[in-house]
């Protein structure tokens, strides 16, 4: 690890000023993603700004149709929330399936989909429900949130503070794990509110994306058969050790299939 | 008092202090002044040096020494040898063994050779060094694949040695092979890969060391399984006297062999701690445990049973490649050739064997035992081809294997392969592991797999191992007048165990008690000789040398009582922890016996205070023969390949079972490791760039909790051999030779119907799936 400034703002606003002052600066949320990359010295940062100290970005509350999820929210937390679990189980269950418990106590919400690793399970949660990100000066629908490989619509700085998940009739998610690391090799999240179906794929591609065609068949007939018969491409999926781009086109199948009979 | 028996599940004396945090690992170890050195290692698979510039990193702060692989080369010092047992090819010409230095120079050879070792005032500041130190590298081609190496125009590894080949070898009547290859009514043929996977120990591996320049003599701790023979090598290297080296294994977290091997680093932290006449200390990270541990087993093997239409085995030819990397290790040669061979044809009977390897170099990290070290892989040919044969014959697998096991009635024999096998009963064994799998109830489980979309599968897998490593054994005990004792022996346990199993032999065996026994291994000042870890040689050799030291303590007391009793020597017997004269009310107990042992006043003549103090070495004979059966169940996902192993049962002929617990945990292990190879785990190279793509745990893929079967194990206890005195057969490795191909049959049994015959390990989901996918159409 090479040395670094360490600073730990006591508000939002003071972060976003160190971040802002330094020559290269990072936030520092659970630490899951970047401490990793700091030991290996893939990143330099001159300066990591720790986000833990900063009061109210924490926490779970359901008002007003939404589960509003703070960012430094811990995996476990939302996992063993009951307020999640009894709105949107199908949240609860996928960051249940996160990593494992160290991991799921530290890892946080923000430092998740700020990262957008394409394995990563929040973003399916996030696209899958429609959600909105909530950052210091706006909010970002999903849906134009996650733009690419580790890429997402943050502007340099910009802080997320919480993430609003509207309450679905229903939604399942399905994961196929990586062996060795666990995060998802495919992970589908299916939700149903109104006639409005969505489907997003994580894991897949090299970035979380909503699957259009089975949201068609879905909204007009919700049910596993329903979308037997959707191919799905794997030109554009990842094709890596784990999984070929084949197999995983393979998987996103199988997975949105199991999803859809969870909850049909 | 806690007396303790044969027998007796004695709970693990040092779990305490591994729960806790509390173990004494490498980097725990902390002497004043010390230094932390890195090893600068190559990111080039195969490259030419044509220089180093260190000016950079010599300025760097906190730098005190950086030493290159030019720099080592001007030294002199020797290459690291290899101590491999076959040393000639089949044509009587001597192997070929390249030169390998602790240091790269002109050409490195692996991604993570190294090619300097910095040492600076904290390791931040040396790996800063590292990255300024410049090494001009010309890239040449590389070739990564064991096959393709030994291959016409495959780029070459050392100047001198042809086509990459290190060792062509053979074993077994080749005429007598073919001729009842001939006679049989069919030849049964299968071609498969045994995968490539490292031993991924929890704690990577280290030294700290510190030089005495009064004394002209070192003091070394290093994560390693094998004290006395890697100081011996390593002084070998730096061509100083080995007893100038004190080397200790403190708490050592596993091994699985990738800490047997003797490597370049433990000759630079000498090298540097005498430079420096400071203290060094050097730990790898993951990363780099990953790329330069030896690695295990990779074997491209073709396997033909001659067998009979009713089932008769005639013959068994095993032709395979191994593979050594770049050079050979400590163990070398030996693992495809005369590892492999031994066990060939498992617990079977057969006509004639034949067993034929080469194994070369390839551009990737040195291959060296890994558990089992070429047993394992002889168990999944000989359990592959037979579930083949099972098939094409249209005879169930388990009556085919019943029909050919050896009977107890022909043992003691010798095998083709020569392996001596004197005791055994192989068809009670397996009718004892087929008993627990409730073979009547599977139907049921299948049914109900089905209706769930799955399919369930079921294999039996028997298996023959052997032991092996360093064939002397120290154990030493020394005595305290208040009756307590302190045993100190030359083989050594990474997690095993040793600190409960062997202080429960001396106590069962002198009647003492446990806790008040303390217990030293992995320390050369503490044993004059040890063979450490290595070839399920703990129990066989460390046990048996407490044994017998313990009988010469024995008789020593038998004299002192003798004395004591005012009687002869013959009259006293010995039992329960206590020494009496027949006939009379005289009895002595081992404590009273030590404690007049210090007493010159109760001594006979001749005997000096403190004489109960007894070292004794233990020579093994000829080695053990453990065996056993496995039986694994597992359910596979159709639609996406995915596989659970949903039972496990293993019956394990050990011999003698000293505490089952912690054979219970050996066994566990084993089958944990042989999962993992069969499931998941692989150690790959990128062909082109001979980059290793398997260099963390997010790409390496080893079993955890909830990919463990339930277990349930039993012992044949029926048959304890005559070739050791305790009657014990090492147990540390024999997890990894059943579960490969119990698990891989019972997959490939759960796709029956489906034209799937074979599939290579690691059996992942994709594997499975594409399997199916092929078969299909
Ligand atoms: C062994 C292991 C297994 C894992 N398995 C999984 C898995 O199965 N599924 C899965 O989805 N994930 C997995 N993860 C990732 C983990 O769940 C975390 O979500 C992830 O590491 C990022 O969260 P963090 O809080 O640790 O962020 P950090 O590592 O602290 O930060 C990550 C990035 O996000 C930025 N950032 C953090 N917070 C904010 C914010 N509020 N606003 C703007 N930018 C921010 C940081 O600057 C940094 O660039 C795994 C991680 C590990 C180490």
């Amino acid at each position: 690890m090479h040395d670094f400034n360490f600073i730990q703002p006591k508000s939002a606003a003071a972060a976003a000023d160190a971040l802002a002052g330094a020559e290269d600066g990072q936030y520092m949320a659970g630490g899951q993603t970047l401490i990793p990359v700091l030991k290996q010295r893939l990143a330099m940062p001159t300066d990591v700004v720790d986000l833990s100290a900063i009061p109210g970005l924490a926490g779970i509350e359901v008002s007003g149709g939404a589960v509003r999820v703070g960012a430094m929210t811990t995996h476990a937390a939302v996992a063993a929330s009951g307020a999640v679990r009894d709105a949107v189980p199908a949240l609860a269950h996928l960051a249940g399936l996160i990593g494992d418990p160290h991991v799921r106590n530290r890892g946080t919400l923000g430092g998740s989909i700020a990262n957008n690793d394409p394995a990563a399970d929040y973003p399916a949660a996030v696209l899958g429900l429609g959600a909105t990100v909530v950052t210091e000066s706006r909010e970002i629908a999903a849906d134009d949130f996650f733009t690419d490989l580790f890429e997402t619509a943050l502007d340099d700085g910009e802080l997320v503070t919480r993430v609003d998940f509207p309450v679905p009739d229903a939604a399942a998610y399905v994961k196929f794990p990586n062996p060795a690391s666990r995060y998802a090799i495919v992970g589908v999240f299916v939700s149903r509110a109104g006639g409005a179906v969505r489907v997003a794929v994580t894991g897949a591609g090299p970035c979380v994306f909503r699957q259009a065609e089975m949201e068609a068949a879905l909204s007009a007939e919700f049910s596993a058969e329903a979308i037997a018969g959707v191919a799905i491409a794997a030109d554009d999926l990842n094709n890596d050790l784990h999984a070929s781009a084949e197999y995983r086109a393979h998987l996103v199948g199988v997975m949105a299939r199991r999803a859809v009979a969870e909850i049909a | 008092m806690n007396k303790v028996s044969f027998g007796d599940t004695v709970r693990r004396a040092e779990d305490h202090r591994f729960l806790t945090g509390k173990g004494n690992y490498i980097d725990d170890i902390t002497m004043p002044g010390q230094a932390h050195g890195v090893v600068v290692r190559s990111p080039y698979a195969h490259a030419r040096i044509n220089g180093f510039d260190a000016d950079a990193a010599r300025r760097a702060p906190g730098v005190l020494l950086v030493v290159t692989g030019a720099d080592w080369a001007a030294q002199g010092f020797g290459p690291i040898p290899t101590k491999s047992a076959v040393k000639e090819n089949r044509d009587g010409t001597p192997i070929a063994v390249p030169d390998r230095p602790c240091l790269a120079h002109d050409r490195v050879r692996y991604v993570g050779e190294g090619v300097a070792f910095i040492v600076a005032e904290t390791r931040d500041q040396a790996r800063d060094a590292a990255e300024l130190l410049d090494v001009d590298y010309a890239p040449m081609d590389a070739v990564t694949h064991p096959v393709k190496a030994l291959e016409p125009g495959a780029p070459q590894l050392h100047d001198g040695i042809a086509d990459n080949l290190c060792v062509d070898w053979e074993l077994g009547d080749a005429e007598a092979t073919e001729a009842a290859m001939r006679a049989a009514d069919r030849i049964v043929r299968l071609e498969l890969h045994n995968n490539r996977v490292t031993g991924a120990p929890i704690e990577p591996r280290g030294a700290i060391a510190s030089y005495d320049a009064g004394t002209d003599s070192y003091l070394m701790y290093q994560a390693t399984q094998n004290i006395h023979a890697n100081r011996n090598t390593t002084a070998e290297i730096l061509g100083i006297e080995a007893d100038k080296i004190r080397h200790v294994g403190p708490d050592v977290g596993g091994g699985f062999g990738a800490k047997n091997s003797v490597y370049p680093e433990p000759a630079l932290v000498l090298h540097a701690a005498k430079t420096l006449n400071r203290p060094v200390k050097w730990v790898n990270d993951r990363a780099e445990s990953f790329l330069s541990d030896t690695h295990g087993r990779s074997q491209y093997s073709t396997v033909e049973l001659g067998v009979d239409d009713d089932g008769t085995f005639r013959a068994l030819r095993t032709t395979t490649v191994g593979e050594l990397g770049a050079y050979c290790g400590t163990v070398g040669a030996f693992t495809p050739t005369g590892g492999s061979a031994r066990t060939q044809g498992g617990p079977y009977g057969f006509e004639a064997m034949y067993y034929s390897a080469r194994a070369g170099f390839t551009n990737t990290a040195p291959l060296d035992p890994y558990r089992g070290a070429g047993r394992p892989e002889g168990s999944f040919q000989i359990e592959r081809i037979v579930e083949k044969a099972a098939r094409e014959l249209g005879i169930d697998p388990v009556e085919l294997r019943r029909k050919n096991l050896i009977p107890k009635e022909r043992l003691p024999l010798k095998t083709a392969m020569g392996l001596d096998v004197d005791c055994g009963d192989f068809p009670t064994v397996f009718e004892q592991a087929l008993a627990m799998t409730d073979r009547v109830g599977f139907q049921a489980r299948k049914a109900a797999s089905e209706a769930a979309g799955k399919r369930l599968g079921f294999a039996i897998a028997p298996y023959l191992e052997c032991t092996g490593g360093m064939p002397k054994e120290h154990a030493v005990v020394t005595f305290t007048a208040d009756g307590s004792a302190h045993l100190a022996v030359g083989s050594q346990s990474t997690g095993m165990g040793h600190e409960t199993a062997l202080p429960q032999i001396l106590a069962a065996t002198l009647g003492l008690d446990m806790a008040r026994i303390g217990f030293t291994q992995a320390d050369t000042d503490a044993t004059p000789l040890g063979g450490g870890h290595g070839g399920s040689r703990g129990m066989e050799m460390g046990g048996n040398a407490v044994l017998q030291t313990a009988g010469e303590i024995i008789e020593k007391g038998r004299a002192i009582a003798a004395h004591l009793f005012e009687t002869d020597v013959d009259k006293i017997d010995f039992e329960d922890g206590s020494f009496f004269e027949k006939d009379t009310n005289h009895i002595a107990s081992m404590t009273e016996i030590i404690a007049a042992s210090f007493d010159p006043e109760r001594l006979p003549d001749g005997m000096e205070p403190g004489s109960l103090n007894t070292g004794s070495t233990f020579e093994r004979g000829i080695i053990s023969i453990p065996n056993g059966c496995h039986a694994a169940e597992v359910e596979v996902d159709p639609d996406t390949g995915a596989i659970a192993v949903t039972g496990f049962w293993v019956v394990d002929d050990f011999g003698t079972i000293i505490n089952p617990m912690l054979a219970d945990g050996q066994v566990m292990g084993g089958v944990g490791q042989g999962l993992g190879q069969a499931l998941m785990e692989n150690a790959v190279y990128d062909e082109a760039s001979g980059q290793l793509v398997t260099g963390s745990l997010i790409d390496y893929a080893l079993p955890r909790a909830d990919d463990m079967p339930p277990m349930t194990l039993e012992y044949y206890e029926g048959a304890p051999t005559k070739k050791n005195p305790l009657g014990v057969k090492g147990a540390g490795e024999a997890g990894c030779c059943g579960a490969p191909p119990a698990i891989v049959n019972a997959v490939l049994d759960a796709l029956d119907g489906l034209g799937v015959t074979h599939i290579e390990m690691p059996l992942t989901p994709e594997a499975v799936w594409r399997a199916i996918d092929a078969a299909g159409s």
